[in-house]
């Protein structure tokens, strides 16, 4: 090895020596006695003691001249920040050469003030701050994958740790911190100029007692507050464990000039992921999978508006993510299972190109004060496909695509208006001008290779448009605490413009490239939403959401079929939206045993009334949903639905909202029927309760006329589709199925649902004419005392 | 296409609910024709529906569970078209009805139809009906009524027809659903 060479891995060694252990160690060097000596391992070699405070006021780094600030740095102990942190170190050289590292750390914080970018004046990222107790072994030998590297042996525990983050006096962090890792056989090499580092086990586990938020400026990194004692405000806790190997690579130079490149490869060999709500957990288990970075990035640069930034710029990453079991409840029942593959590269949207990429700024919100955190985001998912499998059956919801580019913000605000902004207590994510869309391909069942099905309209049940383009604005602010105890909050208000939204997509591309996507469109959608007071918590239940007062008006300038600009359109519809404590409540397990197309409490009752008696396991998904249909409030609020046509045109040719011919039904409420608790109002807390039970199952499809179908298959009116893989198109026809036919009958999704209500009302419904007014056409219409049940199979079609 | 229903009943129906802006056309499409059809992709929906089965959620003076004969057990649908003035009412609905293969999907009509898909040229939303349809004892009542709710002080009400459905209903082809006119 030449003498360069030899220096340059000495400088990476130190660099790896303080990577793989958390040691930032300067300090006084003082004797040890021989007791303390003995509860360390070893009893050669050298010892040190220190007790270290250290601070600097600034520590920059320059990237082609542009610098980045970390401010007002300190090294010393947490619990107080005029004392030191306690060091025990333990130095041996070993038989084969190996030096050897025992090290305990006692009480230790380390923590930046605050980070500053040149070119940025007035405003920052705000601080961060680390707390801990360490105690672990370091073991450095000559070796590595190239024989003139090094092998590491690290292992170390840590104890009544903290990671916070603060802006404007205010400040979130993980509290109550234990995490032990092991790490053996980790090797160091220069390799084709790259400093390589590969660690064939990284083993390990963590708990985080409590996420806790504090809006007292004279809080700093404590559990408790400092005026009233009580312990502060918590989002959960969080516990897990992972089995992981990495192979990285870290190279000189930026995109553009100085900078970094970094290439990882990592696999999830297991992994299990645990939220704790007070005493109810939400847990992912049996989690593996894996992940490549390719040409990551990091330099100090301008993003697109020519502000400064860190600028985190990626090549590709793609991965896989698979979660065995998704457990919630007081019996840890699972949902089922989720796999998730990915690849986030450099694409072409709609003419448009997207790269991921971040750019790092100070500042969040400019009302919020002069800390926070402004992410200048690109980004482009080219592909993911996302599978649900429950009991063995598997639906793939196939190529999703998402872009977009636009500003977030990130606050740590407490409850207050600034400057004319309303600002709640939490870490705010605030979206400012954010362009952005996806879209799925379509349905896929049984696995990746299986033909392309229709079917993502599916997702409409759980919120979700098979397809989606918006601008955003708006906030959204996750409090701690929950309904009682531990819990988020939320607070939100989203501003969206010129959307399109698909109710039914056809796929945007069918194997023969991207093409224009069919379906039917929401389109030249304004949604204004805001919500006051949700609450989301873990309970015995599931997951438990709960409104206080939410509020929303959807304008969908055109419902348009075909093309989502272009198409025909059917005219403007306007739905408002008033409700107050609404509720949600999602719940693992499907439907289980059911009677489908008749009734009976077993196989026999039910298929003597007719029906088929399906069994459709222990896993799946139940939502139970109560929605509060508030009358309308003096302040314009209100349930309401809006169809307007014949609309005039301005003089660039737009549709004029509110020049046509409207039918307005108006004031749509729910009741309990009568004023019961004597306030002079009709009570209103039973609303309409929804409870839907999905489940991925085998549903029965039948052929509506003679001849070929859309695929070229042939089969007779009434015969049942049977999926066969032995068959070119993947299925046939059969007039009448045997036990084992009836096993390969078609996957789809199984919906057991009830709706209620006690009183669904419509105030009036007027007739708006532009020149001539309003005229009430209906003055009133009442529903009352429904039970509806529905038990329904959708089956994707090709 | 070979075969072509025309449900003007249904298109009518349609025709008076959305005057000049909706038009509604049922046709009956082989799957082979599907095969040529641009813009695929939909879903297939069978099932049950029951309403009422055992009662619903009010229980007062005038409702209750199906089990207590006093009492109406249906659902109530009430509306009034004269202000200050009386309510039709739907009353005591209930019934079960299960339908198989009902498809929904967006489709591009460009031929056919004798002659008028290629003037067409356009998209629709297909309703594909299902084959069959079985109501099971469907039953409701239409009432006049001098309240919207039967428990309000001086309700009185006069029941009109009674109606009960029961057996098989065939519906065949295709709903088609397209905008016309001024949006």
């Amino acid at each position: 090895m030449s003498r360069a060479l030899g220096l340059e891995c000495y400088r990476y060694t130190i660099f790896a020596a303080l990577w793989l252990s958390p040691l930032l160690a300067q300090g006084e060097l003082r004797s040890l006695d021989d007791s303390a000596l003995a509860t360390i391992r070893g009893q050669s070699g050298l010892s040190m003691e220190l007790e270290l405070t250290a601070s600097a006021d600034r520590i920059a780094y320059f990237d082609d001249g542009n610098g980045i600030y970390l401010e007002d740095f300190r090294i010393g102990a947490a619990s107080n920040p005029n004392q030191q942190a306690r060091h025990l170190i333990n130095i041996d050289i070993a038989d084969d050469a190996s030096l050897n590292l025992d090290y305990i750390v006692e009480d230790r914080r380390i923590e930046f003030g605050d980070i500053r970018l040149a070119g940025a004046p007035g405003v920052s990222m705000g601080g961060l701050f680390f707390d801990h107790n360490l105690a672990g072994s370091l073991r450095i030998r000559s070796g590595g994958a190239t024989g003139s590297g090094y092998y590491f042996d690290s292992a170390y525990s840590m104890t009544d740790g903290r990671l916070g983050y603060r802006t404007n006096g205010n400040e979130v962090f993980l509290d109550d911190i234990a995490m032990t890792v092991e790490a053996p056989g980790v090797t160091l090499d220069l390799i084709d100029g790259a400093l390589a580092i590969y660690a064939p086990s990284l083993i390990g586990s963590y708990s985080i007692g409590a996420v806790r938020f504090s809006g007292n400026p004279a809080n700093h990194g404590a559990s408790r507050d400092i005026a009233s004692g009580e312990l502060l405000s918590s989002y959960g806790g969080f516990a897990g464990d992972f089995d992981l190997s990495s192979n990285t690579a870290i190279r000189a130079g930026g995109r553009s000039g100085e900078g970094l490149r970094i290439d990882n490869q990592t696999v999830i060999n297991s992994a299990n992921f645990i939220y704790r709500d007070d005493a109810q957990q939400l847990a992912l288990r049996d989690i593996s999978g894996y992940w490549n970075v390719v040409d990551l990035r990091m330099d100090v640069a301008a993003d697109w508006q020519g502000r400064n930034a860190l600028a985190l710029t990626l090549g590709r990453l793609n991965g896989e993510l698979k979660i065995g079991r998704i457990e919630m409840g007081a019996n840890g029942q699972s949902l089922g299972a989720v796999n998730l593959s990915f690849l986030l590269e450099d694409a072409v949207y709609s003419g448009e190109s997207y790269s991921n990429v971040v750019y790092l700024q100070g500042g969040g919100h400019p009302d919020a004060g002069p800390q926070g955190l402004r992410l200048a985001t690109e980004w482009s998912l080219q592909r993911a496909d996302i599978s649900y499998t429950e009991n063995g059956h598997r639906v793939i919801f196939s190529g999703l695509q998402s872009w977009g580019r636009g500003d977030i913000t990130v606050n740590v605000t407490r409850d207050s208006e600034l400057n004319g902004t309303r600002f709640y207590d939490g870490l705010r994510i605030g979206f400012d001008g954010v362009r952005a869309g996806y879209r799925l391909n379509g349905l896929r069942v049984g696995s990746e290779d299986a033909l392309l099905q229709g079917g993502t309209e599916l997702l409409l049940a759980l919120g979700f448009y098979p397809a989606y383009e918006f601008e955003m604005d708006g906030q959204l602010t996750l409090g701690a605490g929950g309904a009682s105890g531990e819990g988020i909050t939320i607070n939100s208000d989203v501003s969206i413009r010129n959307g399109r939204a698909a109710l039914l997509a056809a796929p945007y591309d069918d194997g023969d490239g991207p093409a224009e996507q069919k379906g039917l469109w929401i389109s030249d959608l304004n949604y204004e939403s805001h919500m006051r007071d949700a609450t989301v918590d873990v309970t015995q239940n599931g997951l438990e959401v709960v409104q206080g007062e939410a509020w929303s008006t959807m304008d969908v300038g055109n419902l348009r079929v075909g093309n989502k600009d272009s198409g025909a359109s059917f005219g403007r519809f306007v739905l408002e939206q008033y409700e107050t404590g609404s509720s949600m409540v999602i719940s693992p397990g499907g439907a289980g045993d059911v009677c489908a197309g008749g009734a009976g409490a077993d196989a026999a009752s039910c298929e003597a009334s007719g029906g088929r008696w399906e069994t459709r396991g222990d896993e799946g998904l139940t939502i139970g949903l109560k929605q509060i249909l508030a009358r309308a409030e003096s302040g314009g609020r209100r349930n309401a639905l809006t169809w307007e046509t014949n609309r005039e045109l301005d003089s660039s040719g737009q549709l004029v909202s509110n020049s046509g011919t409207r039918m307005v039904l108006n004031d749509i409420h729910t009741s309990d029927g009568g004023d019961y608790d004597g306030d002079g109002t009709d009570d209103n807390t039973f609303g309409i309760q929804t409870d839907i039970a999905v489940d991925v199952y085998q549903t029965r499809v039948v052929k509506k006329s003679d001849g070929a179908d859309a695929q070229g298959v042939v089969g007779a009116r009434g015969d049942e589709k049977i999926m066969d893989p032995s068959v070119a198109a993947g299925y046939r026809y059969v007039a009448v199925p045997g036990p084992e036919e009836l096993a390969s009958r078609p996957l789809g999704f199984a919906v057991n649902a009830r709706a209620r209500f006690r009183e669904l009302s419509v105030n009036n419904v007027d007739l708006v004419h532009p020149v001539g007014g309003a005229q009430t056409a209906v003055y009133g219409v009442s529903m009352q005392n429904f039970d509806i049940k529905a038990n329904l199979t959708a089956t994707p079609m090709p | 296409m070979k075969k072509k229903y025309i449900a003007i009943g249904m298109g009518a129906l349609l025709a008076i609910i959305a005057p000049g802006l909706v038009q509604a056309e049922m046709t009956a499409v082989d799957d082979a024709t599907l095969a040529g059809i641009s813009g695929q992709g939909g879903i297939y929906l069978s099932g049950d529906i029951s309403i009422n089965e055992l009662g619903g959620p009010v229980e007062d003076s005038y409702f209750g569970s199906c089990e207590e004969l006093a009492k109406k057990c249906g659902a109530r649908f009430a509306y009034q078209l004269k202000e200050n003035g009386g309510w039709m009412v739907l009353d005591e609905i209930r019934g079960n009805f299960a339908f198989e293969g009902l498809t929904l999907r967006v489709r591009s009509i460009n031929s056919g139809f004798g002659g008028d898909g290629e003037v067409f040229d356009g998209d629709v939303l297909e309703l594909g009906l299902p084959d069959v349809i079985r109501f099971h004892d469907v039953r409701f009542k239409i009432a006049g009524s001098s309240m919207a709710r039967p428990s309000d002080p001086g309700f009185r009400q006069t029941d009109i027809i009674s109606a009960e459905m029961q057996g098989n209903v065939i519906m065949e082809g295709n709903l088609l659903v397209f905008p016309a006119g001024t949006p």
